[in-house]
């Protein structure tokens, strides 16, 4: 044994216990909340579409889907600790005409499915709607549950769309948007307490479009999921410093709205910046880059990412503003940038 | 059954025995292929099609149809076989197989032809989509069966045992798994790969009605449908079908390594003969 290894109570005795390393909210400080948007919305709209119904692999509880549950238990189907069958399964329930929310978290659904789901749902065009939990870093738990690479898995595969949504009311709009469209559907989903952002912004989802949430001279942020939240935060802190930030929200990822993104950014002058809670690698930023080289748009162009690196374990708080996602990193990066 | 309206009411045998021979007019297309399979599992077919299933060759999205699941989806050359035995596709359409803008493919896939109703291929697929319909079809209060035809190899496949756990947890009796048992994979034989057995025991355990039967005996298969289908118990079935690779032509039914086959011209002219030379009259 090297005299390097430390032994098991040095390593584990800090002198004051560190963050919680358990799942935790998406919300910042400051913003209002609503309790489980998806779970309720589903619920809602179960009401009157019998052919919704639920499944999970072992986590109801932590994706909101057991409000549903509860609410109908004889359209919920418990699936176990089985997230492949669970997916093929969920492809074979929409062969028979019904639309199953199949829920687990984001890392799972994306490592473990891919393959279920690309030949079981995908290829077949299969009416399911996946719902990954714990998208990005948005738990200290460490690489097994961080989902820092399930968009640029999920943007790889053919016929589905990619949706991560930024707050309670659009994962309302968003549930609602994804029963009325027929095909496969993979969505981000914030459980608990969600942020309350966008009703100030007179906002309403629509599967596949951009949306800008305020004009800016300075900086263009091209933000999608809660990091928008961010943004706008972001944006409201940089004009106390006369910079002047716009916001472009895009909730679908996959099929992305080139339009918005390639006309915004060619407006002259403003450093675009692309923020997500996602890997560098084959996420928004990068469907960006290639939607502007596409479309000969060349602005200034940085990405607001998580690094391609499996991330620590620890405190929610510290690993975002260590990695750069948080409102206060966000907010030091664009200044360093402009 | 199927229905009386479509194809003729040969026995079994001749079916079987058509059944192989489209095989073989497919397979000589490209002069190799997974043709020892689908003579293998020929009769096995035969029965699904033309005495356990209700299906309607002309309406293959009719509703109350039994559902067949083909997971092992390089098996497409026998399902297309009994596919065109039944009246699905016309017998001119046998010589595309595999060919550029054929609806026929190397392997399966529910896009291309009428009457397959998934995407096989990636091993494992079958039973857990079976999982997903048979409790569609449950919901639906049809009465309708679900078969999924999988290969011995493939129950080394993890998603075969999640969704054998899950079918007997929401009492799919509404499921008929059928294992071609051919004893043979890609590498070599199946139980020098990765040893299954004892698959009889394993299945018992998770909940299954399980019976095992010898894949080329007609009448011994007729009776294992029979009782999959009316058997009492709320549990899923699973039919082990022991089966002989290459069955119906002699030269191919001894070859060592044939879990691909490749013949020249003129033994495909003598896998006819041979055929035809144990065809019951």
């Amino acid at each position: 044994m090297s005299q390097l290894t430390k032994t098991k109570d040095e390593a584990v005795t800090p002198k004051k216990p560190a963050g919680p390393a358990i799942i935790a909210s998406s919300v910042d400080e400051g913003h209002r909340t609503q309790m489980a948007p998806f779970g309720h919305k589903l619920v809602e709209l179960a009401k009157t579409n019998e052919a919704i119904v639920g499944m999970s692999a072992d986590l109801a509880k932590y994706t909101d889907i057991h409000i549903f549950a509860e609410a109908y238990p004889d359209r919920f189907y418990q699936m176990g600790m089985s997230e492949q069958m669970m997916m093929t399964a969920a492809g074979g329930l929409a062969k028979e005409g019904f639309i199953p929310f199949a829920t687990t978290y984001a890392t799972f659904a994306s490592r473990r499915g891919y393959d279920f789901i690309s030949q079981a749902i995908a290829e077949q065009d299969g009416n399911v709607k996946i719902v990954g939990g714990l998208p990005g870093l948005t738990t200290g738990y460490g690489p097994s549950h961080q989902s820092t690479d399930d968009i640029a898995i999920f943007r790889a595969m053919p016929n589905l769309t990619v949706i991560d949504p930024c707050d309670a009311l659009e994962i309302e709009q968003m549930v609602e948007a994804v029963v009325d469209y027929d095909g496969p559907v993979y969505m981000r989903m914030l459980r608990g307490a969600v942020p309350l952002i966008l009703d100030e912004y007179d906002y309403q989802f629509e599967l596949g479009k951009a949306k800008m949430l305020r004009g800016g001279r300075d900086v263009l942020i091209i933000a999608t999921g809660f990091m928008t939240m961010r943004a706008l935060d972001v944006a409201k802190k940089l004009a106390a410093d006369s910079v002047d930030v716009a916001v472009l929200h895009v909730p679908t990822i996959k099929p992305l709205d080139e339009v918005t993104i390639a006309r915004e950014a060619s407006k002259s002058g403003r450093l675009v910046v692309v923020a997500e809670n996602h890997t560098s690698v084959g996420g928004l930023g990068e469907a960006v880059a290639g939607t502007l080289m596409r479309a000969s748009v060349f602005p200034a162009f940085r990405q607001i990412s998580l690094p391609d690196k499996f991330l620590n374990a620890g405190s929610l708080e510290l690993l975002q503003d260590q990695y750069g996602i948080s409102t206060r990193a966000m907010t030091r990066s664009i200044k360093n940038w402009l | 059954m199927t229905e009386p309206n479509i194809g003729d009411n040969s026995g079994l045998a001749e079916r079987s025995y058509r059944v192989r021979r489209n095989a073989i007019r497919m397979a000589e297309v490209h002069g190799q292929g997974y043709i020892a399979q689908a003579l293998g599992v020929a009769d096995v077919l035969s029965v699904a099609y033309f005495h356990s299933m209700q299906v309607r060759p002309i309406q293959p999205e009719w509703e109350e149809r039994d559902r067949f699941l083909l997971s092992v989806g390089h098996y497409g050359i026998a399902h297309y076989a009994v596919l065109t035995e039944a009246g699905y596709l016309p017998e001119e359409e046998l010589i595309t197989y595999g060919l550029d803008n054929s609806r026929l493919p190397m392997s399966g896939m529910t896009s291309y032809t009428p009457g397959a109703e998934m995407s096989g291929g990636s091993i494992g697929l079958g039973l857990p989509m079976a999982v997903g319909m048979g409790l569609g079809l449950k919901r639906k209060k049809s009465s309708s069966f679900v078969y999924t035809l999988m290969g011995d190899g493939e129950m080394a496949e993890g998603p075969t045992w999640e969704a054998a756990i899950a079918a007997a947890r929401y009492k799919l009796d509404n499921i008929i798994a059928i294992v071609d048992f051919n004893a043979i994979q890609a590498d070599g034989p199946s139980q020098t790969v990765m040893s299954t057995e004892p698959l009889v025991d394993k299945f018992e355990a998770f909940g299954f009605y399980v019976q095992r039967v010898d894949g080329n005996d007609l009448s011994k298969l007729i009776e294992a449908f029979d009782n999959a289908r009316e058997h009492s118990e709320p549990k899923p079935r699973i039919i082990i079908c022991d089966t002989k690779l290459g069955c119906g032509v002699n030269f191919l039914e001894n070859r060592e390594k044939s879990h691909f086959v490749r013949l020249d011209a003129e033994e495909w002219k003598q896998a006819y003969v041979a055929l035809e030379s144990g065809r019951k009259s």
